[in-house]
């Protein structure tokens, strides 16, 4: 018998003597946060989750308003390459920077492992944690949002969602085959020695959130 | 379950640990930290005990079915292009593992945390058995730590948390991870980002473990808070998903639920940094992730947990670490003296189960039966009810192929509790044993036999006169 066989084999066998437990009466849907439901609210709400875990949002009124941020970014950092994913927006970003290398997400490996800044955009917020939902058929965001020091992403205000219930409905729109979906709230971290807590340890050691949140 | 301590070495193991200085420090302020992380974030959230028993209803649902979700589960991912494979034991997923690694061409495997793999001893199957391979790079910080200083996890959350940053800072040095140890935590930490990434750009083959694994949609999910895990995912052309048959849930939106409290119970954050949920390999050739995915599937002992009610229980463990900081054993003995990779008083109830109730006999009765674990665990597993279940099978000599060497104590003790519970159904009986034993303690004899048992408990002295006495002699 193969060993997908015996292992079902097994369980039906070791099921077969319990009867099902009765079904406790409350099968209500857990709560949720209630005050989620004003759009208002949950830009807010995004704000300070991701801010209280390390994150920057920075909100942003135009594209135009966004590179100027992502600008100065890069100089600040006095970053040299500046990894970027295809998302058309994303492409614009980074469209008119200057004294920076600026790669596509299809780079060579060891190019991409040595940039300091990674530009993508974000297909979704999540209001009540904070975190940005990353889709690999939309976007080539895994490496750029992963591998550079620094990670700037931009997110369309009305796309925040309420709750991670609401985030994980929208991202089983049907298929999933072939998808791989992040969730990204705020920097790399560890508190492996000693507890005590240290950002950037693999992934990024800075998220910066530019909210597009046009009038 | 090959890869482990000696078992049964637990009293000398908890009797070293209670020595060690180093180690209660570092056990107090890691227990006391994650405890209190927990009790805020669960604070600010009053749904929370309707979350739990939703939790626990699904699990039961899962489990009820088991068999019915796994081939849900096989068919959505494979349809999905991921390759499914099934392990009946630790060393058929051994043998599986390296097997995918060989056709790939893997020399070089990193590795994301992952307590299945600990397990079934996979980095030493690997380093040893399968010769021409290579040992799997551990890649989570506190894993990595623990594979340089050749040594296994003593927390499910915080593998290192028996080390402080001085001997971390010597085990770089000799491990030349750096050239000078300091004990600067931030320059730990960047020396190991900066080895391990080189190993990144190497790895041909990324291994993980899985969190939850869903069967209505084929996905596996993988949380964590460094980014390893997703550069194990990311990065390799061959990701394979190591996971027990009980990781599984019935929907995709039920990972709400999970979400929610996992990584409350953990750490105490709302949520950790990462969550890479996958579904296959990519479907372009031009985008980005592996090409292959594979996923194994372990049963070792796991089936065999679901014949009774009150074992399935187990198999409902989301491995959160919750109840390890709240045991007040674990908390003064620490997870390396319970000899097996799940420490803790779900260690002490899934060790025996897996490995053999003869091999870790002694780690259910490593409990106080106090109820914290169960009163904090997300899923509302009954610990103590597990406990008392599995040492009643101890005694009883059940499933043990050498119960002799067991019930050779557990015999005397069986004669001892029958006459006590003779002596105390009748008060002629209880009077004359209460005056004998008031003799006995007097001229300095204690109850014969029973040295093993007295050693950790004090016997109060007796009165010179029962109260009973005193009571009849009352109105003369």
């Amino acid at each position: 018998m193969n060993a997908r066989e015996e292992i079902l084999g097994r369980v039906r066998a070791n099921l077969a003597g319990v009867a099902p437990a009765p079904r406790s009466a409350s099968t209500d849907e857990p709560g949720r946060p209630a005050d989620l439901e004003d759009p208002a609210r949950c830009v807010t709400r995004f704000r300070e989750l991701l801010e209280s875990v390390g994150g920057r949002v920075t909100i942003v009124r135009s594209e135009d308003e966004a590179r100027e941020v992502l600008a100065r970014r890069v100089r600040e950092l006095g970053a040299t390459r500046v990894v970027v994913s295809d998302a058309p927006a994303a492409g614009r970003l980074v469209g008119t920077l200057s004294g920076a290398r600026v790669l596509a997400s299809t780079a060579d490996r060891a190019e991409l492992l040595g940039a300091e800044v990674g530009v993508t955009s974000a297909q979704w917020g999540i209001a009540e944690t904070g975190t940005l939902v990353l889709l690999s058929d939309h976007e080539r965001s895994r490496l750029a949002s992963l591998l550079p020091a620094v990670h700037v992403a931009l997110l369309d205000a009305r796309c925040i969602l309420p709750t991670l219930g609401a985030a994980l409905a929208a991202v089983h729109d049907g298929s999933l085959a072939g998808r791989t979906v992040t969730f990204v709230t705020g920097p790399s971290r560890t508190a492996d020695i000693e507890l005590t807590l240290v950002v950037g340890v693999h992934g990024p050691r800075e998220l910066d959130v530019l909210l597009l949140d046009a009038p | 379950m090959s890869g482990h301590l000696p078992m049964e070495t637990f009293d000398a193991n908890a009797r070293a640990a209670l020595l060690d200085r180093t180690l209660n420090g570092a056990l107090k302020r890691a227990t006391d930290r994650f405890a209190g992380q927990r009790r805020a974030a669960i604070d600010a959230m009053p749904e929370w005990e309707a979350m739990r028993e939703r939790a626990r209803e699904i699990k039961a649902e899962v489990l009820a079915d088991l068999d019915r979700y796994l081939e849900d589960f096989s068919a959505k991912a494979e349809a999905a292009g991921a390759r499914v494979h099934w392990a009946r034991d630790g060393d058929e997923a051994c043998r599986l593992i390296a097997g995918i690694a060989r056709d790939a061409n893997g020399r070089r495997l990193v590795k994301s945390k992952s307590m299945t793999t600990e397990e079934i001893g996979l980095n030493r199957y690997m380093a040893e058995a399968a010769r021409n391979g290579e040992e799997p790079v551990e890649t989570d910080l506190g894993e990595w730590i623990i594979q340089l200083a050749g040594e296994v996890p003593s927390h499910i959350i915080a593998p290192a948390i028996h080390k402080t940053k001085e001997q971390i800072a010597d085990l770089f040095v000799e491990k030349l991870v750096v050239e000078e140890g300091t004990g600067d935590i931030e320059a730990l930490t960047a020396a190991a980002r900066r080895v391990l990434r080189r190993h990144f750009a190497e790895a041909d083959v990324g291994i993980s473990g899985v969190n939850f694994a869903v069967a209505e949609t084929g996905t596996v999910l993988v949380l964590e808070n460094e980014g390893n895990a997703r550069m194990c995912t990311t990065l390799p052309s061959v990701h394979v998903a190591v996971m027990g048959i009980e990781k599984l849930l019935p929907r995709f939106a039920d990972l709400e639920v999970f979400l929610r409290l996992l990584p409350r119970s953990g750490t105490g954050q709302h949520l950790t940094s990462y969550q890479s949920l996958i579904t296959g390999p990519k479907r372009s050739p031009d985008g980005e992730g592996p090409d292959e995915v594979h996923v194994v599937l372990l049963d070792n002992g796991r089936s065999a947990m679901l014949r009774e009610r009150v074992t399935r229980q187990s198999l409902a463990c989301i491995r959160c670490g919750a109840c390890l900081n709240a045991c007040p054993v674990y908390q003064q003995i620490g997870g390396h003296a319970y000899g097996s990779v799940y420490p803790g008083p779900i260690g002490a109830v899934i060790t025996p189960q897996l490995a053999g109730l003869e091999k870790a006999a002694k780690l259910p009765f490593a409990s106080s039966l106090c109820g914290a674990c169960r009163d904090v665990c997300p899923v509302k597993i009954d610990i103590p009810e597990l406990l008392l279940h599995l040492r009643s099978e101890i005694k009883s000599g059940k499933g043990l192929p050498h119960a002799r060497d067991v019930s050779a104590g557990a015999r005397s003790e069986r004669i001892a509790f029958r006459l006590w519970s003779w002596t105390m159904r009748s008060p002629l009986r209880y009077r004359a044993a209460a005056a004998c034993a008031r003799l006995l303690a007097r001229i300095g004899i204690g109850i014969p036999g029973a040295g093993a048992w007295r050693a950790g408990r004090e016997l109060r002295p007796f009165a010179r006169r029962s109260f009973r006495s005193r009571w009849e002699s009352r109105g003369r």
